[in-house]
């Protein structure tokens, strides 16, 4: 009896695995799109090895735009490996110590600092108009421009702005009784707890102003603080006047203004019970599965939400708890290795003409173009997102502090964050240690 | 004609000498490619990483100056090494005392003639074959507070949803959980070998004496297992000391940094920082650490041991 009782519990257990692993995790999954990491696209002589880091729905767009680029010039194969971010970062300094760098590879602006420190990009200012080259530096915004920069020389050559907003479940704001258009944003903290507040349900209907709110039992949250959290303190801290770093070199997310900005997030989730803490919660599946109202997100977010989820949903200028706007956008910009023969680079100078003469194409990512004129050329219709948040970076974007450690200044901070939000630490503890260890990294670099 | 069985006896001993030095020669002509494999891939790469471990060593920085012990003079300094090193302790202690009664347990509940034995350790063995990027996933979904089937188990029995990888508390038995549930696969095979090691004779000596199940496990099944217990919980301490896979991918080191492992904050030191100095000396106290542990439980462990 007890033998054929633990032989179905097995072969139900191993059923019930087999299920699991083979089942999609949520409607999220079933309708993903895969992206290839790695393509090859045409068969041409030239022969041209791409990185980057992709992984969302916006390597599928980059693919897309490669293959149509194989089909226009048949004389090149285009090799594109996408790789998650870190792990990019980390392959790619080995690979420049083995002499063996891709011939072309997508990073971050905040990148452009370190590795042109290295000595290992080649300068790109002869591409430029002002260089005699032809990409137009006048029709990328200024910071854009900065952000190529390295020490007074350009190093590489932007594809888009992508950064921070919201976007927000139209259904929970109509039932809720609010406006969705995002000219009526609240533009403080306050109008933006009440608003929250109205949006975060208990199991009973009530919501958290509600004094019969059972804070214990939430069905619906009116925000996550979850989301990258530190772009979001990154904003905030400059709405509320500071910076990371001071004009002296010195580390000031333990200001008054970082304190500021950090009480605010954490008293989202211990005072008001409008987010969850971040620790455990999946915030991009928690508005996938209509439990999250607002989700600061960016750039990146359209196609999940459009083509991936159930929700309706638009987007929104970031949120505003300061006394003025700012919102973290970054760059994605080419670099070619400085090793890079001339006719690799050549090639490579072919394709990166083709794809910015594209960028509107680069749109269909989410993504906001670095040219002027691509921006222009969005229609409303299709890329609400893209010209919505592409203003607010263009009106109040910050990029992140240009320094040779900067990653590692970030990997300082993200824990402490982590830490205040999830009530570990103290606002105060958190910051003034996180600022103690990013200024020994500044001060190393320095 | 003496002198004539004097030369043979000494072309003999010549003969005699020749096999034996042919002999050490052959066994270090076939020690020769391992040998010069691990001389180039580890030997060297623990000998330069002990020299790195006294530069400020950045991987494509040029310069690289010498600067004595300051690398690990930083790091007993460094309160994240100290988290980290809590944690890891504490996760390989988990983990190993776990994995080692939950693999005896199977061992001995697969080692009983049973119909369908080979197909409940394949069963049990199965999940050692995955990878730590799989298992990661999978059970980051089942350990999920909203949508994780184990959260809705426990529902029903009026069990609100627990943070299992957000609480700091909870974090570090959930990984060891995962890896519990991951690993005991191959000591479970371990310990069969050993239950088939020992002499059935035993067993009908002590039954006819009026032994208990129990009784025959503890005093004559435990004792004759201790050195498998021994190579079973060294190379498990070995291996958890090392975890990394599990907080890279469940966890990312939190909440705050209260799943960091010695090994995940090596590799943010390492390849997020890129200062390979420094990480060079956390890497050198990592194995002397274990060096240390390693010999403690030879010490502990290998007494009594009835080989």
């Amino acid at each position: 009896m007890f033998k054929r009782l633990s032989l179905l519990l097995s072969l139900a257990l191993l059923v019930a695995m087999l299920l699991l692993i083979s089942m999609p995790m949520s409607s999220v999954a079933q309708d993903a799109e895969p992206t290839a990491i790695v393509g090859a696209f045409g068969g041409g002589e030239t022969k041209i090895s791409y990185w980057n880091g992709l992984t969302g729905s916006d390597g599928v767009t980059m693919n897309e735009m490669l293959a149509q680029f194989a089909d226009e010039n048949p004389e090149f194969e285009v090799t594109s490996e996408i790789i998650p971010w870190n792990t990019l970062y980390a392959k790619l300094q080995a690979a420049f110590v083995a002499n063996q760098p891709p011939d072309l590879v997508l990073m971050h602006a905040s990148e452009v600092p370190q590795f042109a420190s290295f000595g290992v990009l080649m300068d790109l200012g002869p591409w430029y108009v002002g260089g005699g080259g032809w990409f137009d530096e006048n029709d990328i915004s200024s910071i854009t421009y900065e952000g190529m920069q390295y020490q007074g020389v350009t190093y590489a050559i932007p594809l888009d702005n992508h950064g921070r907003g919201l976007w927000i479940n139209t259904d929970m704001f109509e039932a809720a009784g609010i406006d969705t258009d995002p000219a009526t944003v609240p533009t403080n903290y306050e109008d933006w707890v009440t608003l929250l507040q109205a949006l975060t349900l208990d199991a009973n209907g009530n919501n958290a102003a509600d004094s019969s709110f059972d804070a214990e039992n939430v069905v619906q949250w009116g925000y996550v603080v979850g989301e990258w959290p530190r772009v979001n303190f990154l904003s905030a801290l400059a709405q509320h006047g500071g910076e990371m770093v001071s004009a002296e070199g010195q580390i000031t997310v333990n200001s008054d203004a970082g304190m500021a900005a950090l009480q605010q997030a954490v008293d989202l989730v211990y005072e008001y019970n409008v987010s969850p803490p971040p620790a455990g919660f999946d915030t991009w599946q928690g508005f996938a599965s209509g439990s999250v109202a607002v989700i600061p997100t960016g750039t990146w977010f359209r196609n999940f939400a459009v083509d991936q989820t159930d929700i309706n949903g638009t987007a929104w200028p970031q949120v505003q708890f300061g006394p003025q706007p700012a919102t973290w956008f970054g760059i994605h910009a080419f670099m070619l290795p400085a090793m890079s023969t001339p006719e690799k680079a050549a090639a490579v100078q072919t394709l990166l003409q083709w794809i910015s003469a594209n960028q509107v194409t680069w749109a269909g990512s989410g993504q906001v173009p670095a040219l002027l004129s691509a921006q222009a050329a969005l229609d409303a219709e299709n890329y609400p997102s893209n010209i919505l948040l592409g203003q607010t970076f263009t009106d109040y974007g910050i990029l992140d502090y240009q320094s040779t450690a900067v990653q590692e200044m970030y990997a300082a901070l993200d824990p402490e964050l982590d830490a205040a939000l999830n009530n570990l630490k103290s606002v105060e503890d958190a910051l003034n240690d996180a600022a103690e260890r990013m200024q020994q990294v500044l001060d190393r670099a320095m | 004609m003496n002198h004539s069985k004097n030369a043979k006896n000494a072309r003999a001993r010549r003969f005699s000498l020749s096999l034996k030095s042919r002999e050490i020669l052959a066994a270090y002509a076939f020690l020769a490619p391992f040998m010069a494999f691990f001389l180039i891939f580890v030997v060297r790469a623990v000998v330069e990483a002990v020299r790195m471990s006294f530069y400020d060593w950045h991987i494509l920085r040029p310069m690289r100056p010498y600067i004595g012990i300051d690398n690990y003079l930083e790091l007993v300094n460094d309160s994240v090494w100290w988290i980290s090193l809590q944690n890891t302790i504490v996760f390989t202690v988990l983990t190993v005392i776990g994995t080692t009664i939950v693999a005896l347990a199977a061992a001995v509940a697969v080692t009983r003639p049973i119909r369908g034995q080979g197909f409940f350790r394949v069963l049990l063995y199965m999940p050692s074959l995955l990878s730590v990027g799989a298992v990661g996933l999978i059970w980051v979904w089942l350990l999920n507070t909203q949508f994780g089937i184990i959260n809705y188990g426990l529902s029903f029995i009026g069990i609100r949803p627990v943070n299992w990888l957000g609480d700091p508390n909870l974090v570090i038995p959930s990984l060891s959980l995962t890896t519990i549930w991951w690993g005991f696969g191959f000591p479970m095979l371990i310990f069969i070998a050993g239950l088939q090691g020992i002499p059935e004779q035993l067993y009908e000596a002590a039954r006819i004496d009026g032994g208990s199940d129990r009784d025959l496990f503890l005093y004559i099944t435990l004792p004759l297992l201790r050195p498998t217990i021994l190579f079973v919980t060294v190379t498990g301490v070995i291996s958890h000391f090392q975890v990394y896979g599990q907080p890279f991918i469940m966890t990312t080191g939190g909440p705050g940094r209260s799943s960091y492992s010695l090994i995940f904050y090596l590799y943010q030191i390492a390849w997020t920082a890129f200062r390979m100095g420094y990480g060079a000396a956390v890497a050198v106290c990592i194995a002397v650490i274990m060096a240390v542990l390693t010999s403690v439980q030879f010490l502990v462990l290998s007494r009594r041991i009835e080989y």
